[in-house]
């Protein structure tokens, strides 16, 4: 007996390894743990979680996790909060103790760059992305190493060993990455190829959609509307999903997330510090006015120039873009940047010069004033604030032969049953936004009907406050992992439809994925051998002290 | 009515003068009161930036293009002068004035729920005074109990399962929004004289006037049984005039009084919509997008939305009075 | 003698109640509704926010009616889940939870009776019928068709995920922990085969090629190799990094790998590289089987069923229930699926386990509605207590006073008109968290205003009574004539308002549980239905919405039909109000 568990004990990673450590403490030593020294009972957690209105899975997980917590006697209060409040808490105030929250997984996440940021403790000032107050000077060292390292294969190593790095420090629990679980109607439309983190409403959507039935034209629908869509003024996904449909971009990603040129003909790198766009020839604007070299530059200086915050962090490598010729342009950057050339240049649109040169303050033209002048493959026709948008295809945009649609509307609901009314009656072909999980069984009994599973690279976690005890102590937060059941949380919850979580950075995002860093399993036992050696017992109540 | 005499004429004008000048009282108050309640309890407008991976720096510049940089007293002070002016500011989320939006779902609420309620008095104030006529009669105890019962069941309950019957399971009406997308009209009137609107309109409208059905029911069915006793009826009887004109020429005209302060009272409350019904059927109404506001915290919009649905009740409040005084010569102009 | 004047305006609202029938009817009502929120623990069936999970021994069969495939579920084995299954030349064994095992011949199930007590995962038929089964803690043991059992110590308590036979005498075993041994059974010894990896990845599942190598599948899309002619153990490279489940080959060669997130692997034979394949689902899949022709099939949990013509793309075939299944068994005439470890009993209509069915995390939902008339009339007449208390004091101090008092009084209560509900409860959420003290608070706050309204105009009147000014004369102050001469006459008017206020505060709270302002974890019929509104089910899960707004509705009945009946007491010729 004994020698099996030492040769268990010997083996790295092992599962069962820490319980039957606990099984050996339970047996023998655990007798003799020290009933002389000071105990001081674990400070109370309180728990923040998002309302159930605004998310019953967060809401409900949150319960999960508490009753496990508890049984290690922990006192846990669970937090339910509007979303808003408890962002500004965790981020503004980082006046909290665990707070479970999720990044969306927007197509530019897919590069490592932001959410490896939100553990580098240069983020961790109020308002910074890393409200838990992370430190690890390595960690740092290696981001800044990656954020400018040019050869995929080295920045690949990089981010992995970060991966491997911060793992065992337990900062937060990723608790798991949400199947987006969309549908469309195939008897109207055919031919979509769902985008991680995208769903189907991704910017390939209405190029690839073909129709199968007598409308031309395709229809989403969705539970939210664009705040607004002045290309410098809105801050939310909903806009951008929208106006990258009339606004070209230089590059575009890929449904593999593989950067493309598009209204670039080449991309090249011209030196550390400098990046040569070719333009495509024969481009026009959909006022008819051609696209130049000059449009391009004089985007990228209007955008440094009016300081629109939503693309900041797209812009921040970018000292400024200089005309070449009529067909070339110049990025100059202030560092070498990993991400410029595939992630700034496919998000940042173009804008006609002749248009936007006369505005000056960008921000604040009303609605109505907004110039909705692209060269993109689509069109503005109309935007009927609460209920529709419309665009229609642009026949002298170079990809126009490839697409199969006349145009796309983009019908708004209140909300997700509105939805998915939608689609079930033939209103819509598309939903833009995942469906509830009552919805999901419904849409798969519908012979009309293609449910579509997208799993996500965005993530739900839970942020441990470092600032304060108990989670200022590594072995607590690490034990705390291991005592939340994230496997139920999955099965029950989502019903399936979502994976339990490990890295900040995702499975599904293959390339800068590390899949072999440690992974916590749900095991009680091996939560309490990890508190326990670390020197915490527990009193009469079974509550937890040190 | 006997001819009023000039300090009874003075009297009144000054009441109804004092009364306007309280009700500007009361919306200056809920003005103020709003103000600070938002800025002092709602989370920063810009938190919700955060997610959006926005950092500090970022976030500072779009409060300072909120205005929210500068000292909260300095805020009140730029909010007041601009209601007095009549500008309601610019929306932070839609980027828009705020009138404009107000106006269009304002003109979205009143749509659904002045038709629903008109329905429902208009139903229901002849039936209560048909229903006092046969009073303690099946009919009578029925026709109080059906009132009654859409009074007590919750109106985004019947909601649901109006649209489960009518909507998911007949098929017949449509179940959210108010008219079907995409469509080709331009102008607000353009959108709402069609059939399709109309169409739309039916079901949540009837879900609105069979909850307000029973208030005139019963009040109509109650101060009919108190006319009943009074003299005019009395000598109407003696006369020997049919009982069916004598209840509908004599006694409802007396009736009414109460029954249409409940209206215009009813009325003035709509204009906060009944929000269970706007997010039950997904009318795009004020109730809704005020909700949406002060969970966004844009406060410009909630500011506008509470004052404008305030403004609404007190002037048809005022209105009440007003016919008070006009009608009902008992009424005392203190 | 102000006592007995108190006592007997107390006296007559009661008596109007019991000389009306349709307020007896209410009261009756009403006082089952109490009944109900006092002995709620003893009436609900369940712990109302208990998740409610089942485990059973679930068998499905496939079924083919015309073109349409569909697995229909059987009676289930027993109460025990069932883990692993195989089947060889008219024997089949399936294994489970407890040390179960089951024995199919001839058409019928019967359960063995086993020494074994621990959880079995895997098993494996030899030509004989001898069947090896192997699970948690190193269990491992031999049937032998003459029904006896040999049991085998493990050099360690690792779990075993899978077994195969390599040969009439030896077995090669998998499991937790990367261990690989391999077992020669009648000299029971055990050697230890050491993995190319040696990380500690849990193994899941092993099967025989058919050139008599066998593969392991495990964690982290983790395939090993065990070459029987130089006995090494090698590391094969496969498409993903998911977890693989179970591993399959038919006689011809072809094989499927299955894994967690819909992860499939084909070979299409011995000679052809592992494909990944595009799974119609992306959750867990826990077995596979493909015919000698290409014919696949997969199982997993939530009831996922898988199958793909040769050379076509996977589709989902229905099934009646949905169950975890673990396993494939297939017979010369059936498909069998096997399964079902804890499931959550979702969405379940009405049945004697659940008698208002469950709802989406498989919560009683008869229990829920029980306790759900608790918050009804604690905010019901909590919040109808204050609202009055606060109402009457104001209306009353209001008109008795009048001067500055009544006009400070009555604009705050024109300030009150002015403050929509709904909005302004959500600020108070917002401002505070969420709880049961806010809902009463918004409610009460936004009620008073009619109660101080409606007091006032009737102490307007009364203040001017002889009674009053003899009061006065003699020298009674102000406290004295208000609560002692002019309340009593307001009492029954307050009655009234009490009960109505009630009614008006129960569907106060469900409105804001219904907009998902109400104190969390708590339960309350409005919660109830938000719940179903927000899941989505709610369009077919009748039974989800129909109980709570059913019992709103006749709570709120009863207390109107008793202030009907006070009404005619507190005035007659008072008006309804908003």
């Amino acid at each position: 007996m004994n020698n099996a568990i030492t040769e268990a004990l010997a083996k790295p990673y092992s599962g069962k390894r820490t319980s039957l450590r606990v099984l050996a403490v339970t047996l023998g030593l655990g007798v003799c743990a020290s009933q002389s020294q000071a105990q001081e009972p674990m400070p109370s957690i309180t728990l923040t979680t998002t309302t159930e209105s605004y998310d019953p899975i967060r809401y409900e997980a949150a319960f999960i996790i508490a009753e496990r917590w508890e049984e290690l006697g922990l006192d846990v209060t669970v937090a339910p909060t509007e979303f808003s409040t408890a962002l500004e808490r965790l981020y503004d105030q980082q006046d909290f103790d665990a707070t479970i929250l999720g990044w969306t997984g927007r197509t530019d996440r897919l590069d490592p760059q932001f959410f490896l940021s939100t553990l580098d403790s240069r983020q961790s000032n109020p308002g910074g992305n890393n409200p838990g107050g992370y430190d690890n000077p390595e960690f740092n060292a290696l981001f800044d190493q990656q954020s400018q390292a040019f050869d995929p294969d080295e920045r690949q190593q990089l981010v992995m060993e970060m991966q491997e790095l911060y793992k065992p420090d337990a900062p937060l629990i990723v608790l798991f990455y949400r199947d987006e679980v969309v549908a469309y109607n195939h008897d109207t439309f055919e031919g979509f190829e769902p985008m991680a983190g995208e769903g189907l409403y991704s910017e390939w959507g209405p190029m690839e959609a073909e129709p199968v039935g007598e409308r031309g034209t395709l229809r989403i629908g969705g539970p939210q509307e664009p705040d607004n869509l002045n290309p410098l003024a809105s801050t939310s996904v909903w806009g951008w999903k929208w106006m990258r449909l009339y606004y070209d971009r230089l590059v575009r990603l890929s449904a593999d997330v593989e950067p493309l040129p598009w209204a670039a003909e080449s991309v090249e790198q011209v030196g550390d510090t400098t990046i040569a766009v070719t333009l495509r020839e024969g481009m026009t604007f959909h006022d008819g006015e051609p696209v130049t070299a000059e449009d391009v530059a004089f985007t990228w200086n209007y955008y440094l120039d009016q300081d629109y915050s939503y693309f900041n962090s797209y812009l921040a490598a970018l000292e400024n873009a200089e005309v070449v010729d009529e067909r070339t342009v110049h990025f100059n950057l202030k560092e070498p940047s990993a991400s410029f050339a595939s992630i700034s240049l496919s998000q940042i649109p173009i804008l006609p010069e002749h248009i936007w040169s006369e505005i000056d303050d960008a921000s604040s033209l009303s609605p109505v004033d907004v110039p909705t002048v692209g060269s993109g493959p689509f069109q503005f026709e109309r935007f009927d604030r609460g209920e529709f948008m419309a665009i229609s295809k642009f026949d002298d945009h170079f990809y126009a032969d490839d697409i199969a649609v006349d145009g796309v509307e983009f019908i708004i609901y209140a909300d997700m049953e509105g939805v998915y009314t939608g689609l079930q009656t033939g209103e819509i072909d598309v939903t833009a936004w995942r469906m509830e999980p009552g919805q999901i069984s419904l849409a798969e009994s519908q012979d009309h009907l293609t449910v579509v599973n997208v799993p996500d690279f965005g993530y739900y976690h839970l942020t441990f406050n470092l600032r304060r005890p108990p989670f200022d102590d590594r072995a607590v937060r690490r034990a705390l992992t291991m005592a939340t059941d994230r496997e139920r949380m999955v099965n029950v919850l989502l019903d399936g439809r979502g994976e339990v979580g490990n890295s900040v950075i995702a499975p599904v995002n293959n390339y800068w994925h590390e899949a072999f860093i440690e992974q916590f399993e749900f095991d009680m036992d091996a939560a309490r051998a990890e508190l326990e050696d670390a020197g915490y017992s527990w009193d009469e109540q079974g509550r937890l002290v040190r | 009515m006997a001819v009023h005499s000039e300090s009874v004429m003075s009297s009144r004008r000054s009441y109804l003068i004092r009364r306007v000048f309280h009700g500007f009282m009361a919306l200056f108050i809920i003005a103020t009161l709003l103000f600070f309640l938002f800025r002092l309890g709602l989370p920063d407008p810009t938190a919700a930036l955060i997610t959006e991976g926005l950092n500090p720096e970022e976030r500072e510049r779009i409060r300072a293009s909120f205005g929210l940089d500068r000292p909260i007293w300095e805020q009140y002070f730029i909010y007041l002068v601009n209601i007095v002016q009549g500008d309601f500011g610019y929306s932070f989320h839609y980027r828009a004035p705020v009138a404009d939006i107000i106006w269009e779902r304002l003109g979205n609420t009143m749509i659904l729920m002045l038709p629903a309620i008109v329905l429902a008095y208009a139903v229901g104030a002849p039936l209560g005074a048909w229903l006092s006529w046969r009073r303690g009669s099946r009919a009578d105890t029925s026709g109080i109990f059906v009132g009654l019962m859409f009074r007590s069941a919750p109106m985004f309950w019947t909601g649901m399962i109006a649209i489960l019957i009518f909507g998911i399971g007949l098929g017949w009406l449509p179940t959210s929004g108010m008219r079907t997308l995409p469509y080709e009209a331009t102008g607000f009137f353009d959108k709402i004289f069609t059939l399709d609107f109309l169409h739309h309109l039916i079901l949540p409208a009837l879900v609105v006037a069979l909850y307000y059905l029973g208030s005139p029911l019963l009040i109509m069915r109650n101060t009919m049984l108190e006319v009943y006793g009074e003299d005019f009826i009395e000598m109407a009887r003696a006369k020997g005039l049919p009982e069916r004109r004598i209840l509908y020429a004599h006694a409802a005209r007396n009736a009414l009084l109460p029954v249409v302060t409940q209206l215009a009272v009813t009325i003035g409350l709509a204009a906060g919509g009944q929000v269970v019904v706007e997010v039950v059927f997904s009318w795009p109404g004020l109730g809704r997008e005020i909700l949406n506001s002060v969970r966004t915290s844009d406060f410009p919009l909630a500011q506008a939305s509470f004052l404008v649905m305030a403004a609404f009740v007190i002037s048809l409040n005022l209105l009440v009075d007003i016919l008070y005084t006009m009608l009902d010569p008992r009424v005392s102009f203190k | 003698m102000n006592r007995s004047r108190l006592l007997k305006s107390a006296q007559e609202p009661v008596r109007a109640i019991l000389g009306d029938r349709l307020a007896l009817v209410g009261l009756a009502v009403l006082m089952s509704i109490i009944a109900m929120a006092l002995f709620a623990p003893f009436l609900s069936t369940h712990a109302p926010l208990a998740v409610n999970e089942r485990e059973e021994g679930s068998i499905f069969t496939r079924t083919l009616e015309g073109e349409q495939v569909r697995w229909e579920a059987l009676p289930p084995l027993g109460d025990e889940t069932l883990n692993a299954a195989d089947y060889r030349d008219g024997l089949g064994m399936a294994v489970g939870r407890n040390g179960v095992v089951w024995r199919y011949a001839e058409g019928d199930w019967s359960r063995l009776d086993t020494p074994l007590t621990t959880t079995l995962n895997a098993v494996n038929i030899r030509e004989d019928g001898a069947t090896l089964v192997a699970g948690v803690r190193g269990t491992v043991a031999l049937w032998t068709p003459d029904d006896s059992w040999r049991t085998y110590d493990m050099p360690e308590p690792m779990g075993i995920n899978g077994i195969v036979w390599l040969d009439d005498s030896t077995a090669l075993l998998v499991g937790g922990g990367e261990v690989i041994w391999r077992l020669d059974l009648p000299r029971g010894e055990v050697e230890t085969l050491a993995s190319p990896v040696g990380r500690g990845f849990d193994l899941n599942a092993v099967a025989l090629d058919v050139d008599g190598s066998a593969w392991v599948v495990g964690d982290r899309g983790l395939a090993l190799r065990l070459d029987p002619e130089d006995d090494s153990v090698s590391l094969e490279r496969l498409p993903g990094n998911r977890a693989l489940n179970h591993i399959h080959f038919a006689d011809s060669g072809a094989g499927l790998i299955v894994g967690e997130r819909g992860t499939l692997l084909i070979r299409e034979d011995a000679s052809a590289r592992w494909q990944s394949q595009n799974a119609p689902d992306s959750r867990a899949i826990r077995a596979g089987w493909i015919t000698d022709e290409g014919h696949a099939f997969a199982v997993g949990r939530s009831g996922i069923i898988f199958e793909r013509e040769p050379g076509a793309d996977w589709r989902l075939v229905p099934s009646s229930e949905e169950r975890h299944l673990r396993a494939l068994m297939v017979t010369d005439e059936h498909y069998f699926a096997i399964g079902s470890d804890r499931f959550v009993n979702r969405l379940a209509p009405p049945s004697g386990e659940h008698w208002f069915g469950t709802d989406h995390l498989g919560r009683d939902l008869f229990s829920q509605n029980i306790h759900g008339s608790q918050i009804a009339l604690l905010v019901g007449f909590l919040g109808a207590t204050l609202v009055v208390l606060i109402g009457a004091n104001v209306g009353l101090v209001a008109g008795y006073f009048r001067g500055r008092t009544e006009t400070v009084l009555m604009r705050t209560v024109d300030v009150m008109y002015g403050i929509p509900f709904e909005p302004f409860a959500l600020i108070l959420v917002l401002l505070f968290e969420p709880s049961l003290f806010i809902v009463i608070l918004a409610v009460s706050l936004l009620t008073w205003r009619t109660v101080a309204r409606l007091i006032r105009s009737q102490v307007l009147s009364l203040r001017e009574r002889p009674f009053v000014k003899a009061a006065r004369v003699a020298g009674a102050s102000d406290l004295r004539i208000m609560y002692l001469h002019i309340f009593p006459n307001v009492m029954p008017l307050v009655f009234l308002e009490l009960a109505i206020i009630v009614g008006v505060s129960i569907i106060a709270e469900a409105t804001l549980s219904f907009l998902g302002l109400g104190p969390p974890q708590s339960i309350s019929w409005g919660g109830i239905l938000h719940n179903a509104r927000l899941s989505g089910a709610w369009r077919e899960a009748w039974w989800w919405n129909l109980p709570p707004g059913l019992l709103i509705m006749i709570t709120v009945l009863s207390v109107f039909f008793i202030s009907r009946s006070l009404e005619l007491v507190a005035n007659p010729r008072l008006r309804a109000r908003r």
